[in-house]
């Protein structure tokens, strides 16, 4: 494993695979590049991690699999968001997003004080 | 969470494991090759992926357990005799264990089958707290005229009656009731009506109320039997209801037909032998009931003191359950504890068995465990693999206890309510429940046994190298186990040694008359059939003269009742010279009407004074012939010759003198005492006898003998049905119970010592395995081969010496259940106990010495270099 890339934050893996996967159907190779190259390569999906979390989103109901031919011409099980797994994703990014701007808020309140 | 994608998901682990494994190939490779094209580094633990994402499918616990199992299923299949041994010696314990339950459950728990049963009763007549009796027609009079604390009340005599069916003459039980008894029960009729009080008044027309089995087997079907007439005792009893199908019994009593009773004003208390049943009211309890018939007692006692002055006999009611299962409890009682005895002995020996099987396979577990299966998976592996074996041997108990449901009747044919034992839900639960004990019970001794240090495997897991000798702990388990098996064993081994004492000390009883050659034919009378008393004296002259002159009889008899076991009637008598204080009871003995040629026929010697002869008549003074166990009872140090008494408390008749003693015969069963009063037949003017038995001695057989009596009888009377009794099966009838007690006891005795030998030699045998370097050692060192024998057998007969010593204690409590069933042997018997003991001790050297030669010939060559 490249150890000069960051590893996913943990818990984040389900939201960015979701968040992939909305925006069309993939291959576990293709959502693990499209992480890395929407992260702009601060990210990145290891293997191990990748298809035992896809495993349990298919048991959550989240996302469908399906063997299809891929665009050159190889068989790869390709990945699509239910209805459910779409509900989810807003749920997911609302709850980051509200947690992320409150972890920034208090964060500049720690620094705010330091200068003070 | 939506659980159907999950289960979905899950199944498809379960059952697709192999697609769901190509899949993830053929993705991973996948994988792989693009990253091969994108430049990437591919990834080198793919395997490690693999397992996270079977991880990540969920089902992982339940394909171990399967894993488990299977691994299970075959070990046990590779030591196939290992599991039958303990398949069929848990499943046997479970099996019978299940039966009893049910029997005992049915039987004694349950309700009995009627509407508000709790509020059934019988009521008894009560001489002393321990002495209980039937009632009289006068109490029976009373308490249907005055009782307030019963909604319905009615009797019941239970009789057998020659009865003319489809089938011809037959005899059949028979319960003479009174219309309030089907009220008091509130059973209702499949077909046609009950009785009704207005059959039950003197001269109404004789109506019965039969049962749905006898109607479809004798009267042409349940539906078309209302209506039919059927001579009973030659009495025309019109059939006006059948019962509902299954009702054979009704309180307590078995018996196909219910004709009416019609009760006639009594001239006198007696005779007993009613029985009351009655359904206590609304609104009153028990002790209600029993005021309002101990107040009944006191109003009838002034009234009829003269021939019946037990003032302390009290009317007394008891609940219709214990009156009818009283006397099951010890019989269930003596079977459940021996039951239990071979269920647990079961438990202790399959554990045993299962203990020196894992000690055999250590080492294949210390291998898995160095392989790196961790202390929770080989106990899992342990676990799984007693509970399949004791699963397996529920399995088969449950079987077992159906089938040994239908051999209870056999065993016990005497238990009331057995028509009511069948499987239920109850006796699966008990199985399932005794499955899950001993399913504990037998896993938990491997486990301790592996994991308390001592053996290899511990040695294994404690990562140190394995140490002789075995853990204390462990040891002392193993000990405790064949200990128990000993204390349990030794229980059941005295028990059938006593119950195996009384029954041939009750052989060995004289029954006081040479059974060969003697038969008897029971004839009843119809009533109503010969128009006069003397002419049914006449009838019965005829028949015996007759009997007498028959091919190949020797001599020929009337008797009233037979020996032994059934005596008949039960006469009260007052000795003129000793009479009874005032206000207390009366002497009671057995009392039958006899010709003189019963003694003949019969063989019972004369001893002393005169038989009857034809002068004995009813116009005559009243004579009897007393037995000498009579004699010998009421005037210990006299000749009773010339004695008088008044017999069945009536003062103001003649009283009756003693002209003969004659030889013992047990009356009261061969246990009981030989108390006996003949009477001469047709001496009684106001009643006649009904039913007697013609008993003959006869040289040429039974068939030839019966052939002779029945064309004899035929002659006289052809409507007669007899029913053929020979007395050497008579005889050994009255020892089937004590022998069936003997026999299945004896049966359970010898399952538990065999599970005892097995338990001690499969023991015996793992200490020598376990000790083996030990006692090459000792050999090196110059222990001679035999001290080895004897160190081994030593130590089998410390442990079975302490378990015989536990065993003997608690066989104290055995008495409770066994003593009813002894005859002429105590509980305590201490010749049984030390028999039992020795027999045990004996079997236990013979188990041991085995193991012991095998400690003997241990190379130590080899042991040393094995290691």
């Amino acid at each position: 494993m490249a150890a000069d890339r960051n590893d996913l934050l943990p818990g984040t893996l389900e939201l960015l695979v979701l968040k992939a996967l909305s925006l069309e159907p993939m291959h576990g190779w293709g959502i693990g590049q499209r992480i890395d190259q929407l992260s702009k390569d601060v990210f990145r999906v290891a293997q191990g991690s990748l298809y035992p979390g896809l495993q349990r989103m298919l048991r959550k109901g989240w996302i469908r699999a399906e063997w299809r031919t891929s665009a050159n011409n190889r068989r790869a099980r390709y990945y699509s968001l239910t209805r459910a797994g779409r509900r989810q994703l807003e749920t997911e990014a609302s709850d980051w997003r509200r947690a992320s701007e409150t972890i920034n808020a208090i964060l500049r309140v720690r620094l705010a004080q330091g200068d003070a | 969470m939506n659980p159907i994608p999950d289960l979905i998901e899950r199944c498809k682990a379960l059952f697709f494991r192999d697609r769901l494994e190509r899949e993830l190939e053929e993705e991973l490779r996948h994988h792989r090759v693009l990253d091969e094209a994108a430049g990437i580094p591919p990834l080198q633990h793919t395997e490690q992926v693999k397992e996270e994402v079977r991880d990540a499918r969920g089902v992982r616990p339940l394909e171990e357990l399967i894993a488990d199992t299977r691994y299970a299923l075959r070990a046990l299949r590779r030591s196939a005799g290992f599991t039958l041994t303990v398949v069929a010696t848990l499943g046997l314990g479970i099996g019978a264990a299940t039966a009893v339950f049910i029997v005992g459950n049915r039987i004694l728990l349950a309700g009995l089958p009627y509407p508000d049963p709790e509020r059934l009763v019988r009521i008894y007549q009560q001489y002393t707290p321990t002495s209980w009796g039937t009632i009289s027609v006068v109490d029976i009079l009373a308490i249907r005229d005055q009782q307030r604390s019963f909604a319905a009340f009615g009797a019941l005599r239970p009789a057998g009656v020659s009865i003319v069916g489809s089938r011809g003459p037959e005899r059949v039980g028979a319960g003479r009731v009174t219309s309030g008894f089907f009220k008091a029960l509130r059973v209702a009729p499949r077909y046609g009506r009950l009785i009704e009080p207005a059959d039950d008044v003197a001269g109404a027309p004789r109506v019965v109320v039969v049962s749905y089995g006898f109607a479809e087997r004798a009267l042409g079907g349940a539906a078309a039997a209302v209506g039919k007439v059927v001579p009973i005792d030659g009495v025309s009893h019109e059939v006006v209801g059948v019962l509902e199908p299954g009702r054979d019994e009704l309180a307590g009593i078995r018996a196909p037909i219910w004709p009416v009773l019609q009760l006639a004003t009594p001239s006198r208390r007696g005779p007993f032998g009613y029985r009351g049943i009655a359904r206590i009211a609304a609104g009153a309890t028990l002790g209600d009931a029993a005021r309002d018939l101990a107040g009944i007692s006191e109003r009838i006692f002034p009234l009829w003191a003269s021939g019946f002055q037990d003032s302390n006999a009290r009317l007394a009611p008891v609940p219709l359950r214990q009156a009818i299962v009283g006397y099951a409890n010890g019989q269930i009682g003596l079977f459940a504890g021996a039951v239990a005895l071979v269920l647990l002995l079961a438990v202790a020996n399959v554990a045993t068995l299962v203990l020196v099987r894992t000690s055999a396979r250590e080492h294949e577990l210390s291998v898995r465990a160095a392989l790196g299966a961790g202390r929770r998976r080989l106990a899992r592996l342990v676990v799984t693999e007693c509970i399949m074996l004791v699963g397996l041997a529920g399995i088969a108990g449950l079987g077992l206890a159906v089938f040994a449901l239908q051999a209870v009747g056999l065993v016990a044919p005497g238990l009331p309510r057995l028509a009511e034992v069948a499987f239920d839900a109850s006796g699966l639960g008990f199985a399932a429940a005794a499955t899950l004990a001993a399913g504990v019970l037998v896993s938990v001794v491997p486990l301790v046994s592996l994991f308390t240090g001592g053996s290899s495997l511990s040695a294994t897991l404690a990562g140190s190298p394995a140490r002789a000798g075995s853990g204390r702990r462990a040891g002392a388990l193993r000990g405790a186990l064949v200990v128990s098996e000993f204390a349990l064993a030794l229980p059941l081994l005295i028990g059938a040694g006593l119950l195996l004492n009384s029954f041939l000390r009750l052989q060995r009883v004289d029954p006081g008359f040479d059974p060969s050659g003697v038969y008897g034919l029971a004839v009843s009378l119809p009533a109503g059939r010969y128009a006069t008393p003397a002419d049914v004296k006449t009838f019965w002259r005829r028949v015996e003269a007759r009997a007498a002159e028959a091919d190949g009889v020797t001599a020929a008899g009337l008797a009233g009742s037979l020996p032994p076991d059934t005596f008949g009637d039960v006469n009260n008598f007052d000795l003129l010279d000793k009479p009874v204080p005032a206000g207390t009871a009366q002497h009671l003995a057995p009392w039958s009407p006899v010709s003189p040629g019963f003694f003949a026929a019969m063989g019972i010697p004369l001893l002393d004074g005169r038989l009857f002869t034809p002068g004995d008549s009813a116009t005559a003074p009243p004579v009897v012939v007393v037995s000498r166990a009579w004699a010998a009872t009421y005037y210990p140090n006299e000749s009773p010759l010339g004695k008088q008494m008044y017999s069945g408390g009536c003062t103001s008749c003649p009283p009756t003198t003693v002209i003969g003693v004659v030889g013992d015969v047990p009356y009261r069963g061969l246990a009981g005492e030989a108390d006996a009063v003949y009477s001469p037949v047709g001496a009684d003017s106001q009643d006649v006898d009904l039913s007697l038995n013609l008993v003959v001695r006869s040289r040429i057989g039974a068939a030839a003998t019966f052939h002779a009596l029945r064309s004899a009888l035929g002659a006289l009377d052809p409507q007669v049905a007899p029913v053929e009794v020979v007395m050497s099966e008579r005889l050994r009838a009255a020892l089937g119970d004590p022998r069936r007690w003997t026999v299945v006891v004896g049966a359970f005795a010898a399952a538990g010592v065999l599970l005892a030998a097995l338990g001690i030699f499969g023991l015996m045998s793992y200490v020598v395995r376990q000790r083996r370097r030990e006692l090459g050692v000792r050999l090196t060192l110059g222990a001679a081969p035999s001290s080895l024998t004897r160190l081994v057998v030593g130590r089998g007969l410390r442990y079975a010496g302490f378990g015989s010593a536990i065993g003997v204690a608690l066989s104290a409590f055995e008495s409770r259940w066994l003593g009813s069933l002894l005859f002429g042997v105590r509980a305590a018997d201490p010749a049984t106990i030390a028999l039992a003991v020795a027999v045990v001790m004996a079997i236990a050297v013979l188990s041991c010495s085995i193991p012991g030669f095998r400690a003997a010939r241990i190379k130590p060559v080899e042991v040393l270099t094995a290691e």
